[in-house]
């Protein structure tokens, strides 16, 4: 039955894809992308709770013709690649992709045929996790795509070519490579998956065509090539010294003898770390924001960088006996973490904002993968849960905005709270949810203090500490520039398309409940899949606690939609020191007998977290720190280190 | 389930006991800074008349909104409280009163008033300022105490602050911080010299005005506590030393409050920071691997 399951997971939404690109009418489009987006989301949920609570479970399974497939898969997308490179002339691109196609027919020719996995694939109940967000919020913002998308092509010069077949296609085939990646034990098939989500997000983001779309897509496929790269030298050295392809083998021998997948480990964890968008590699992230808002709410929430984590968090009891490793994967993580934190103060640009926090919370959970003690692991898991349903919501949030005040600039969202009401009101709520107690993202910051205490990381501790008040500095002020209230409504969000309403929505009731749920989601994904991996657990945070912090959500979210805007005091205008011209435009006579309009701007502090002054560091900090790993694993293996 | 009946009991107690506490200590404050003036200053219930007063005024509000929000970072500053004097997570009594200063932050932008956003950004910077530093206390906490509960205290053979003493300096800075007293007071301020005075509570007026004071108090006392936490142990008489150092720290905050002119947010900023490296930094450092 679960192979019958996983089978539907991943090919019903390729077939999706080609009907897409076959149908093509507006109207029929719509209706594929509603229904078949339900149905994934529906499917996903009844695998995730027939097997609730699941160890780890192998399904014997194995094709060979499969196989083979995945090679040409691999070919195609050089190709793919290729073909591109060729049109744009990018020489590097080019370079990395035939590197990768003659490693990856070679590896198949040398290595493929004799190598036999009888189990092909596996679910846990990280799987589990990872199928749900999958599943529901991915699926969610492919159904938000159809309004959005209808508003793009309207916003679109006259003329121009309709390219939304290809879009919503890609979406889906997307959805399909992350079941692949989430589900596959044989790691070729993981590989193809993974490649699969590269090529994707490289067409996604180069939607658009313009000068800007190209450069950034390239940007991005450089750096994924060489992610990519890294995981073939890794399988390379599975094969070699493991002698095994499956997934599941390759972990627990590397528990009992790290010395064999030291080097693969690090291979493995420069692809997630790529793959995550960790500092040196952000810069494919930023970029990735030129695309349509539904790109970047599938590439920072369901997909793409959640397959880096995914790997990094699966390799967890590796790093715990690797402590070269370790070190790079933790320090990378939580460097990540502080500077993009810090630099997110100094955006203006919301969904520059939203990157520079997606990027910090991976870092996060980098670090906690890097620890990979089980409380580290526990932590882990939640921040991708709750990082993946408050972002799609504050990302699809931003989006329709953007199309409703005509700009995502934060300084324009004066007075949303009026505008937009409710959209406002779930904006806020994206917002709480990223960054203060009592709601899920901070719970799992709190579990990662505990563990990194545990394991005596002062230098982590002291990062979380100043990377989460600069956290506080860029949502607060966000959030109290949504807050303002003037008094005369004038409600523009009247027009916002049903189907963007219904995914926000679902997005939102997907944020409560996970919040308010957090003990239960702790008690039936979170520790099987940790006792499933280390055999134990010890929970740092007591259960009563997190009831408490459950209430607390309750209370917040009734305040915010039921208990706000009721008050029945009398109604005056803002104090404006009696020297007022227009109380309501807040305009007041100035020093000359004019009349000056009070304006205020929110605090970037560009001379202390300036982009230039900080990613620099980073940048450097990083690489160096990755070279000297990569050497030192190099220099110390044949000297038995 | 336990935990939450405590604690909820705990809160209501805290609500209702430490309005009285904090409303004597600001009295004493008053008399005090007045003394420290060459002024003989007001009775001792002065704060408490201030507020009867404030709360038999017209409601009146720029906006609907406004009351909701500090209701909010009223009950929140509770349930801090209730969570941290009944012995719990010390850690989650930071989120939670952070939460408070957050809903507070609100409903101070939400009036958009110029002075009250000019607080309320000034207000978001003092947070950043102090959380490292409170945070670092937490963890040093741990370390020290082997638990984040604050009832781990009372097994303890020697207070914290044997092995802390660093950490309980880098409070004392940040507390001024907190405590919005000046030089530090930037976002709202009770000198009637500075720049900007009212800040944050500029549009605020009559029963909401009136609970932002209580929530103040209440404010004060959990910090206090926070000091106090750091010399209890499982001596009966160490809560009486506690109480005694409570009030010097507070004797000294009221001190500084009156002998330090206001600092601009780039020296806050910096300096409270610094002090979290070091003080904080060093410490755990020297507790995790000597």
């Amino acid at each position: 039955m679960a192979l019958q399951m996983i089978g539907f997971l991943v090919m019903f939404p390729l077939v999706v894809a080609a009907l897409l690109l076959i149908l093509r009418s507006d109207g029929i489009r719509s209706a594929i992308v509603w229904v078949s987006g339900i149905v994934v989301a529906l499917a996903s949920c009844a695998f995730v709770v027939m097997n609730i609570g699941a160890g780890e479970v192998l399904i014997e399974f194995s094709w060979e013709p499969l196989d083979h497939l995945c090679t040409a898969i691999s070919c195609l997308i050089v190709v793919t690649i290729l073909a591109f490179c060729v049109k744009y002339r990018n020489v590097w691109a080019a370079l990395l992709a035939v590197v990768q196609l003659v490693a990856v027919i070679y590896f198949e020719s040398a290595y493929g045929a004799e190598i036999d996995i009888p189990n092909g694939l596996y679910f846990d109940s990280l799987t589990l996790l990872m199928v749900f967000i999958i599943g529901v919020i991915g699926s969610g913002i492919c159904i938000y795509a159809i309004g959005y998308m209808k508003d793009f092509q309207a916003h679109e010069p006259k003329g121009a070519r309709d390219r939304r077949p290809t879009f919503f296609a890609l979406m889906f085939l997307f959805l399909a490579a992350m079941f692949a990646i989430v589900f596959s034990n044989n790691m070729e098939w993981l590989f193809t998956g993974w490649e699969v989500t590269t090529v994707c997000s490289f067409l996604l983001i180069g939607y658009t065509k313009t000068p800007e779309a190209i450069r950034n897509a390239f940007r991005q496929i450089i750096m994924n090539l060489a992610g990519g790269i890294g995981f073939v030298v890794a399988l390379y050295v599975s094969a070699i010294s493991v002698g095994t392809l499956s997934f599941n083998e390759f972990i627990s021998v590397g528990m009992t003898h790290p010395e064999l997948t030291v080097i693969a480990l690090i291979a493995l964890a420069f692809a997630g770390i790529t793959k995550a968008a960790q500092m040196p590699f952000q810069t494919w992230l930023l970029g990735a924001m030129v695309a349509p808002t539904p790109t970047s709410a599938l590439l920072h929430s369901s997909t793409m960088v959640k397959a880096g984590v995914f790997l990094l968090i699966k390799l967890a009891p590796l790093f715990l006996v690797t402590p070269l490793a370790s070190i790079m994967v933790m320090l990378v993580g939580a460097i990540t973490f502080l500077l993009c934190s810090f630099m997110a103060i100094s955006q203006t640009n919301a969904k520059r904002v939203l990157a520079y926090s997606t990027i910090a919370n991976l870092g996060l959970i980098t670090a906690c993968a890097g620890v990979g003690t089980p409380e580290a692991v526990w932590a882990a898991g939640f921040l991708i849960l709750f990082h993946a349903a408050a972002k799609s919501l504050l990302f699809l949030c931003v989006g329709t905005a953007e199309h409703h005040i005509g700009s995502r600039d934060i300084e324009a969202m004066d007075l949303l709270f009026d505008r937009m009401p409710r959209l406002a009101r779930f904006m806020m709520l994206g917002i709480m949810c990223m960054f203060i107690a009592p709601f899920g993202m901070l719970i799992a910051k709190w579990a990662a203090i505990v563990s990194f205490v545990d394991m005596n990381q002062v230098a982590l501790l002291i990062i979380l500490a100043f990377g989460s008040a600069a956290t506080f500095m860029f949502w607060a002020k966000w959030l109290g520039k949504l807050a303002g209230i003037a008094g005369q409504p004038e409600d523009v969000e009247l027009t916002v398309h049903r189907s963007e309403w219904f995914a926000i929505m679902v997005m939102a009731v997907l944020v409560i409940v996970g919040c308010v749920l957090i003990p239960l989601i702790s008690d039936f994904f979170i520790e099987p899949y940790v006792v499933s991996v280390y055999g134990f657990f010890g929970q740092d945070i007591a259960t009563g606690n997190l009831w408490l912090a459950s209430i607390c959500v309750a209370v917040v979210v009734i305040v915010l939609f039921c208990g706000l805007g009721r008050s029945k005091a009398r109604r005056v205008d803002v104090y404006l020191s009696g020297v007022s011209r227009d109380d309501s435009a807040r305009s007041f006579q100035n020093a000359l007998s004019g009349t000056t309009e009070a304006t205020v701007r929110n605090w970037y502090m560009k001379e202390y977290f300036g982009e230039d002054r900080i990613a620099f560091v980073g940048v450097v900090f990083n690489s160096v720190l990755m070279a000297a790993v990569l050497a030192c694993a190099i220099i110390g293996l044949p000297l038995g280190l | 389930m336990i935990t939450i009946i405590i604690t909820l009991i705990g809160s209501l107690l805290f609500a209702l006991v430490a309005p009285v506490i904090g409303c004597l200590l600001a009295g004493i404050d008053r008399i005090i800074s007045a003394r420290m003036q060459g002024r003989v200053g007001p009775p001792l219930l002065q704060p408490y008349y201030d507020v009867r007063k404030l709360f038999g005024k017209e409601n009146v509000s720029v906006n609907s909104v406004e009351h909701g929000y500090v209701v909010c970072a009223f009950i929140f500053a509770c349930v801090a409280g209730g969570i941290f004097f009944t012995g719990g997570n010390l850690l989650f009594v930071i989120f939670v009163i952070t939460l408070s200063s957050l809903f507070f932050i609100m409903a101070a932008y939400s009036t958009r008033s110029p002075y009250a956003e000019v607080g309320a950004a000034r207000e978001t910077v003092q947070v950043m300022s102090y959380e490292p530093m409170i945070i670092l206390m937490a963890i040093g906490f741990f370390m020290a105490a082997g638990s984040f509960d604050t009832k781990a205290v009372f097994a303890l053979d020697t207070p914290v602050i044997s092995t802390i003493w660093l950490i309980f300096l880098g409070l004392l800075f940040v507390l001024t911080i907190k405590l919005r007293k000046s030089p530090f007071d930037l976002s709202m301020s009770h000198h009637a010299h500075q720049e900007i005075v009212r800040g944050m509570t500029t549009e605020m007026s009559g029963p909401t005005l009136g609970l932002v004071e209580i929530m103040h108090w209440c404010e004060t006392v959990l910090f206090l506590g926070w000091v106090g936490l750091f010399f209890v142990w499982g001596q009966w008489f160490s809560v009486v030393i506690a109480i005694v150092v409570v009030l010097a720290v507070y004797f000294l905050e009221i001190w500084i409050d009156n002998n330090f002119a206001r600092v601009k947010w780039q020296f806050m900023f910096k300096s409270a920071w610094a002090v979290a490296l070091l003080a904080g930094g060093v410490n755990i450092a020297v507790l995790a691997f000597l």
